[in-house]
Formats: C-alpha cells, sequence, structure tokens
C-alpha cells in the first residue's frame, strides 16, 4: 500500500500512482498540521507532487531515491536556489 | 595581454592577409588547385590557433569556412562568386572581431549571432543546409544555435551564469526541454514527472507551479497544472524519441554560451531573428523603439542600484543587461568586471544621451563589417560584406617580421663596434705615453665615454629584439603534462610561474629539449600514483611546478614537483652497482652529493625501462646541454616530499663578460659569472695539505691550481712579490687560480672554437680585444681536469 495514513502523518511508500492521488489530497485537505514522510518513496505521480505544492505539508525525512532527492525535494522544502531574474527585467 | 593571445593576433593579421589575397586570386581563375590549397591552410591554422583561447564563436566560423574550402580543395565543390563573397564576409567578420579582441582581449557580444547566418551561408553549398550540417559525422559539426527562449529563467540566473561561462569554455551546447502537459493529461494515463525523469544526462530541472494556485476547496486534484523546465545533456534525438507521444506539448532547443548570454542580457525572440536584416543604408539613426526599450531597461537598473546593493552575480547581470541596452543605443560598453560605482555612472552617461538622436560619433573600435544585429552602431557601411577601403580596425600591434639572420647580422656588428670602442681606450694610453699630450689622452676617454654609452644602449636594443618569454618555452607543457599523466594513471596539476620573463630566443629555443626531458623525468619517477600519495598522507593530486624568475643578467628555471623525491641511498647503491663510484664514496658521500649522482653518465635508477625515460640516457644529457649554454643545473631533493631542479642560464648567449688575467705573458678570459673574488696572497701563506697547495681565507681552505702548468706554460711566480689569485666556483666548489696577473673585465662576442682548435675543450670560445689581440677564454671544468691530470 503505497499510503500509510496516521493522524497528522503519512508515509509514501513505493510508487504513488495517479490512483493514489484522490486519498492523499482528501488527507492533505483534512489535516491541520499535515507531515509527509518520503524515505520509502521511489516515485511520486505528477498529481501528488502538485498536491504538496499547493498544501505544503512538512517534510519530515527525505527520500533515498536519487531522483525525488535532488530534484523534487528541494521544491518541496522551498530550498530552491534563485528562480527570480533580479535585475534583468527584460524591457 | 597574455602573450600568447599577443603572438596570435600578430600571426592572425597575416594569415588573414593571406586570405583576402588568396580569394582574390581565386575568383580570377577559379579551381587553381595550388590557390585553394593555401586559403585552405591559413584557414585551417586560424581554426587550430583560435581553438587556444576561449573564442568558440571564431572556432566554429573558421570551422565552417575550411569545410566549405575543403570540399573546394576535394574537388567536391565548384567554387562560385556567391561563396568566394561569403567566405570574404566572414574572413572580413573576424578581422572586426580580432580588433575588438586587440582592444577587449575578447570577442564583441554579438559575435555568436553574427557568426550564425554566415556560418549557415557556408554551409549551404555542402548539401541541405542546417540539417546536412547537423548530421555531419564530424564531431564539431554545427548546429544552428537556437534564439534563447524566455523560460530559462526558470532554471536560475546563477545556474545560467555558471553554465554559461562553462559551455563557453568547453565550446559546447546543452539542450533545454520546456513541457508544458495538457491539463487533462492524468486522465490519458500519463505522468508528466515520470516522463521528465526519464530524461537522460538530467542537469538542472525547474518545476513551474502555475501563476495562481485555486482556493484548497475548488482545488481539482486531476488537473496538471505544473510544467517543466529541463536542461539536459541528451541529445535531441533521445528528446524526441522520449517525449514521442507528446510532441506538441514539449520544445527542445539547443543553445551554447552565447545564446544563454543573450537570455541573461534580457533579449527574448521576438528581437531576435537569424540571419539579421541588413540596415538600410539611410539608417542611421537608432530606432525609436529600441531606444525607449534601451531607456526602460537603463532607468530599471538605475532604480535597483540606488535601492539595492547588488553584488556578485546579481551585479554581473545587471551589467549584461546595460551593456546590450548600451549597445542597442549604439554605445560601444565595456563592464567586464565593474564594480557598482562604474555601472552607476555609465547609466547615468546613458540616461544623458539616450534620448533619441543619431548616436554622435561612430564608436572607435567597433566591428565595422557586422549588420549590427540589435540596432546599427552609428554609420556603418550598408553592404554585409564591408568596404575594401575600409581599415577594420587595427589586429595586434604593428609587428615587423624581421629575418632571423639580419638580427644576427646586426648583433655581430655590434659586437665589432664594442671592439673598435675599447680600441680607444689603447689610443688614449698611446697618446699620453708615446706622444706625451695628457690633454689629447683625456679628451680620448671622454670621446670613448660617450661611444661606450652608445654602443652598451645598442648593445641592449639589439638583444632586445631577441629576447622571447619564457612562456614560449612553457606553452608545450600543458599538453603534455596532461597526455602523460593520462598515460601513467597520475592525478597531476601543473602550475607555471614568471612565464612573461623574458630570455634571448637562442636560450629559450635551447631550453626547450632539458626541459621536456626534466618534466618527464618528474612524471615518471618523481610523482607516485594517487593512491600512494594518500597512503603517504599527501593530497591525491600531485603539483608539478614550471616556475622562471630573473636573476641578474641570468634566468633561473625551475622544474619542481612534491612527488617522492630521490632516495641518496638508493642512488648510491646503483651508481656503485654501475661502477661509477668506489666503495669510499659509497660510504662518505653526503645525501645531497648523491643527488649529484644522477647527473654522472650513465646513471639510470629506472628498474623497468619505461618508453618516458630510464634509457640510461638522461639527466647527463641535460646537463651537458644546459652548460653547452653556459648554464648550469643542480637538483635539490627531499626522500618523500619532492625534488626540485634548478637551470641557471644566460640571459643571452650573445655577449658574455669576461675577466682577463694573463698567466706567462699571455692573456685569457674567465666568464665572470664563475669568479667569486681576486686576492693577493703573501707567498708565504701559501700551504700545502696533501700536495695540493692551499691558502686559508676567511676560515676556509681553498685549493689554489697553478694555472700556467695546468696549461703547460713555462712560468715561475716571482716569490718576492704577493701571489695573485683569482678564486671561482666551479659545481659549487671554490677554486683558486694562480695567475700573474689581473686586467679588466670586458664584454666579449665569443666566436666557439671551430675548425683546427675545436679539439681544445680547455677553452670554451675565443673573442678579440680593442687591441686586436685574440682572447682565449677558458672553460674551467676542463681546465680543473688538465689540472687533476698534470699533478
Amino acid at each position: 500500500m503505497p499510503l500509510e495514513l496516521r493522524d497528522e502523518s503519512i508515509s509514501l511508500v513505493g510508487v504513488v500512482t495517479v490512483d493514489e492521488v484522490e486519498q492523499l489530497v482528501g488527507w492533505l485537505r483534512t489535516c491541520q498540521r499535515p507531515k509527509v514522510s518520503l524515505r520509502r518513496c521511489n516515485h511520486l505521480h505528477t498529481g501528488a507532487l502538485q498536491a504538496m505544492l499547493l498544501f505544503r505539508p512538512k517534510i519530515t525525512s527525505a527520500p533515498k531515491d536519487a531522483f525525488l532527492a535532488e530534484q523534487v525535494l528541494p521544491l518541496l522544502t522551498g530550498s530552491y536556489g534563485d528562480t527570480g531574474r533580479q535585475g534583468t527585467e527584460t524591457p | 595581454m597574455n602573450p600568447l593571445l599577443a603572438q596570435f593576433l600578430a600571426e592572425a593579421n597575416d594569415l588573414l592577409a593571406s586570405v583576402d589575397d588568396g580569394l582574390l586570386q581565386l575568383e580570377r581563375n577559379p579551381g587553381d588547385p595550388e590557390l585553394v590549397n593555401e586559403v585552405f591552410r591559413a584557414a585551417h591554422t586560424f581554426k587550430g590557433s583560435s581553438g587556444l583561447f576561449d573564442f568558440p564563436e571564431l572556432t566554429r566560423l573558421t570551422h565552417a569556412a575550411e569545410d566549405l574550402l575543403d570540399a573546394v580543395r576535394g574537388g567536391r565543390l565548384a567554387l562560385d562568386s556567391g561563396m568566394t563573397d561569403d567566405l570574404l564576409a566572414a574572413f572580413d567578420l573576424i578581422r572586426g572581431w580580432l580588433a575588438h579582441v586587440t582592444a577587449h582581449e575578447r570577442l564583441p557580444a554579438t559575435a555568436g549571432q553574427d557568426a550564425a547566418g554566415l556560418i549557415t551561408k557556408l554551409r549551404a553549398p555542402l548539401g541541405g543546409g542546417e540539417a546536412a550540417a547537423a548530421d555531419q559525422e564530424t564531431p564539431l559539426s554545427v548546429r544552428p544555435i537556437d534564439p534563447p527562449p524566455q523560460w530559462l529563467a526558470h532554471l536560475g540566473t546563477e545556474w545560467l551564469i555558471d553554465t554559461a561561462t562553462w559551455l563557453g569554455t568547453t565550446s559546447s551546447t546543452l539542450r533545454f526541454v520546456r513541457y508544458l502537459p495538457d491539463q487533462d493529461c492524468f486522465f490519458r494515463a500519463e505522468d508528466p514527472l515520470h516522463l521528465v525523469r526519464q530524461v537522460p544526462g538530467l542537469d538542472r530541472l525547474a518545476v513551474i507551479p502555475p501563476e495562481s494556485w485555486p482556493a484548497a476547496e475548488e482545488y481539482d486534484e486531476y488537473a496538471c497544472l505544473l510544467s517543466f523546465v529541463v536542461a539536459t545533456r541528451a541529445a535531441v534525438g533521445e528528446l524526441d524519441y522520449l517525449f514521442r507521444y507528446v510532441p506538441d506539448q514539449v520544445t527542445v532547443v539547443e543553445l551554447d554560451a552565447a545564446a544563454i548570454h543573450r537570455h541573461l542580457e534580457g533579449e527574448d525572440e521576438a528581437e531576435f531573428a537569424v540571419p539579421a536584416p541588413p540596415p538600410r543604408p539611410d539608417a542611421l539613426h537608432v530606432d525609436p523603439e529600441l531606444a525607449a526599450d534601451a531607456r526602460a531597461v537603463l532607468t530599471a537598473a538605475h532604480r535597483t542600484l540606488a535601492v539595492g546593493e547588488p553584488a556578485g552575480t546579481q551585479l554581473a547581470a545587471l551589467s549584461a543587461s546595460v551593456t546590450a541596452a548600451a549597445h542597442a543605443l549604439g554605445v560601444p560598453l565595456d563592464l567586464t568586471g565593474a564594480d557598482q560605482e562604474a555601472v552607476n555612472a555609465a547609466i547615468e552617461g546613458l540616461l544623458g544621451r539616450a534620448p533619441v538622436e543619431p548616436a554622435a560619433e561612430p564608436p572607435a573600435v567597433d566591428h565595422p563589417v557586422i549588420p549590427a544585429l540589435v540596432a546599427p552602431p552609428a554609420p556603418v557601411p550598408a553592404e554585409p560584406t564591408g568596404r575594401a577601403d575600409d581599415p577594420g580596425g587595427q589586429v595586434g600591434t604593428r609587428v615587423l617580421k624581421v629575418d632571423q639572420e639580419k638580427v644576427d647580422r646586426l648583433m655581430e656588428l655590434v659586437g665589432e663596434l664594442n671592439v673598435a670602442k675599447n680600441g680607444l681606450t689603447f689610443l688614449a694610453a698611446a697618446a699620453e705615453e708615446e706622444f706625451g699630450s695628457r690633454a689629447l689622452s683625456r679628451r680620448i676617454k671622454d670621446q670613448y665615454a660617450g661611444l661606450h654609452r652608445i654602443a652598451e644602449e645598442l648593445q641592449a636594443a639589439v638583444m632586445d629584439v631577441r629576447m622571447l618569454p619564457l612562456s614560449v618555452a612553457f606553452g608545450r607543457f600543458p599538453r603534455l603534462v596532461r597526455d602523460l599523466s593520462r598515460r601513467l594513471g597520475k592525478t597531476i596539476e601543473l602550475v607555471t610561474e614568471g612565464e612573461d620573463t623574458m630570455a634571448d630566443k637562442d636560450v629559450i629555443e635551447a631550453l626547450g629539449d632539458p626541459l621536456v626531458h626534466l618534466v618527464r623525468n618528474s612524471l615518471d619517477h618523481g610523482i607516485e600514483t594517487s593512491d600512494e600519495r594518500v597512503a603517504a598522507g599527501k593530497a591525491p593530486a600531485a603539483r608539478l611546478t614550471l616556475a622562471a624568475v630573473a636573476d641578474g643578467d641570468a634566468v633561473l628555471v625551475e622544474v619542481s614537483d612534491d612527488g617522492r623525491g630521490v632516495d641518496p641511498v638508493r642512488v648510491k647503491r646503483k651508481a656503485y652497482e654501475k661502477g661509477l663510484i668506489t666503495e669510499e664514496e659509497l660510504e662518505s658521500l653526503s645525501d645531497s652529493e648523491a643527488v649529484d649522482l644522477v647527473f654522472r653518465p650513465g646513471f639510470s635508477t629506472a628498474d623497468q625501462i619505461s618508453d618516458l625515460s630510464g634509457r640510461g640516457v638522461g639527466m647527463d644529457a641535460v646537463r651537458a646541454s644546459v652548460e653547452k649554454l653556459g648554464g648550469s643545473v643542480t637538483m635539490r631533493s627531499e626522500w618523500g616530499s619532492g625534488t626540485t631542479t634548478r637551470l641557471r642560464l644566460p640571459l643571452s648567449m650573445a655577449v658574455t663578460q669576461v675577466m682577463v688575467v694573463s698567466v706567462a705573458g699571455q692573456r685569457f678570459g674567465v666568464p665572470v659569472d664563475l669568479v667569486v673574488e681576486t686576492v693577493r696572497v703573501p707567498a708565504a701563506e701559501m700551504g700545502r695539505v696533501l700536495h695540493q697547495d692551499v691558502v686559508v681565507m676567511r676560515g676556509e681552505v681553498v685549493p689554489v691550481i697553478d694555472l700556467a702548468r695546468a696549461l703547460e706554460m713555462p712560468w715561475e711566480p716571482d716569490s718576492a712579490r704577493d701571489l695573485a689569485v683569482l678564486v671561482v666556483s666551479v659545481n659549487g666548489q671554490r677554486i683558486g687560480l694562480l695567475v700573474e696577473q689581473f686586467h679588466r673585465e670586458v664584454d666579449v662576442i665569443l666566436k666557439p672554437m671551430e675548425g683546427l682548435l675545436a679539439y681544445a675543450a680547455e677553452f670554451s670560445g675565443t673573442a678579440l680585444l680593442g687591441d686586436g689581440l685574440v682572447l682565449l677564454v677558458l672553460n674551467l671544468k676542463e681546465v680543473l681536469g688538465l689540472a687533476a691530470r698534470v699533478a
């Protein structure tokens, strides 16, 4: 089962497919201070990523999967380099 | 300016001239294979040399020209006048660039765009234009560079600047993908993130959230709102394959450094078109819309500077946008490395003159040929090929190519002038002694002093003509070290210091082989493999340093490594096994003397003969060739922490200072470099130790050799007078030479011993003195050997 739900926290396990997106979003909507563990997650469906970008749960543990750890985790923890283009507004 | 670059620019000037000339002749006799070859060779040389510097656009353009000429040369294409025009235009463009390089040491910012159109044109006759160019089997084949899209911004300014630098350094490109999945793509069982995940060679990923998120209660979890921007090293073919089901949702562009820089400078696709239309002949003023845009950029930049304190990359990006705006206004501006105040001043200057009016004067050094992309910089000739009478800026400093023989002839004349000048001192002496006129003698001496000064300066000037920087000798090593270190599997960092030290060209040329030998030795024997170094507690990467420093009238060149050093015990054992030293030497030699054994002929410590060194010819050959130049070699080594070999060379081999001494009525010269001091010793103070005359000086015992006996000349020192002893230093040892009389020091042009005298090794050469005498200059090493044999 890719989602292991508890009251305030959730663990994503293995591959989270489009079928789990609805359940995940439902949980994120109702939870006051959602916490998500990605440690055992191997892949997130785009829908799941999108939902987490919107609801901004706290990420309690980093994924072991290299792609998720390097490319996706920074988006969720907000530690992503400078995305703006300071000083170069196009004319 | 880096001397290599200066040299390249000087050569480029000639190359450009010969290409132009060749192309024009080709127009008249098309298909003359000799001419095609000549132009091809010039273009080829250009491409090769341009690759040394960070000018990727230049390399690409010359490469395209070279490919076209190659096809003509191979008979696959017939050169028509259209192609000749394109080729001429290409080389005109290059000339403009190089004029810019001469002034600013970098290509103009617009180089990439200016070249793109020409490259396409040049490649067109090679069959099928761009597509064919991209499919060509050459590793360097040029894909058209796409205009930089807006969405690059998502990757982050800092990352873009770093990446552009890297791409510029390596003359390579990256692919950039923007993927905008459909809102309802989840219903088609698509997972965009999964697709992105599969992009090979992913370098950077940006996930772009929607402009505004819907409220939580209205959020539809099945509508895809995200989009992606990816930078990847994957080939375009791979990307096409990967996104084959969603081609309408994907944009792929290939960009190089210049394109990214253009993006950073704030130009978007809308302004960008390749090839740029040539400016209308009457377009002598800046396009008003463009000027308005430029003003907006400048005003914004001005605000940014006023409110914040941008630094680092932010300031770099800001300067870039200001430069772009300035170019748009027809004002060439260079803000590389400028600080905030400088940028601010530049902006204020520009805003003061930005109103829509023709730029006041044509920019001093700018691309005269280039149909400028953003806006024509002030009045430029309308025809895109440039005008024949346009000087096109000066490429490199003005350089005369002079035949080497002429310089050598000058040097000889300077030598003769010196000799003739020295004759005046004898004349002055004769005026006084033979003709009894002191006044005349003094006047002759005054004349001599004036002549002497001019002759000295003339000599210095001629020597200066022959001077080259040591970077010429060091230039080959980065490549050599890289190749050898890869072959030996060692990690080596090469450091060069003082490469702008100058020395005579003969010295530089003669230095090449000994240096190569020393560097190879260092790589082969001195430097350990990374594992060995780590085990010894050192950094895994070894450091090999080539350093040069001027030292009076000599130049010191050091080759040092931080490798394993020389093991004195092992060296002594080897030397003993090879019969180079005796048993008592084996016991008594100090460590530093042991290190010196590696210079003995026939010595090699390599247990295995590799193809690099260790064939028993080695350091002795290095020492011999350096001594032939009038220099010396010493080696210092610390077992376990590295070796330093020091070459000491005369700055010039043309003029030697010698000290003149006489023995048994004959005058001889001793190179001043070797002279330590001249002393007069009372005969009673001369002692004898082991059948060797010695004299004690400042507590040091100095052996004294009777020069007359060594040279087998009849002479007995006058016991009533003090003995004249010339103390010299040979191979680090002090030795006294007993002579009859000291004379002065003179500058002489040393001529090697030739013909009948070639066998006389005790002399290193002859020189003509001012009074017409031929002076024999001693080779002290040989003389000491002779003395030992005579004794």
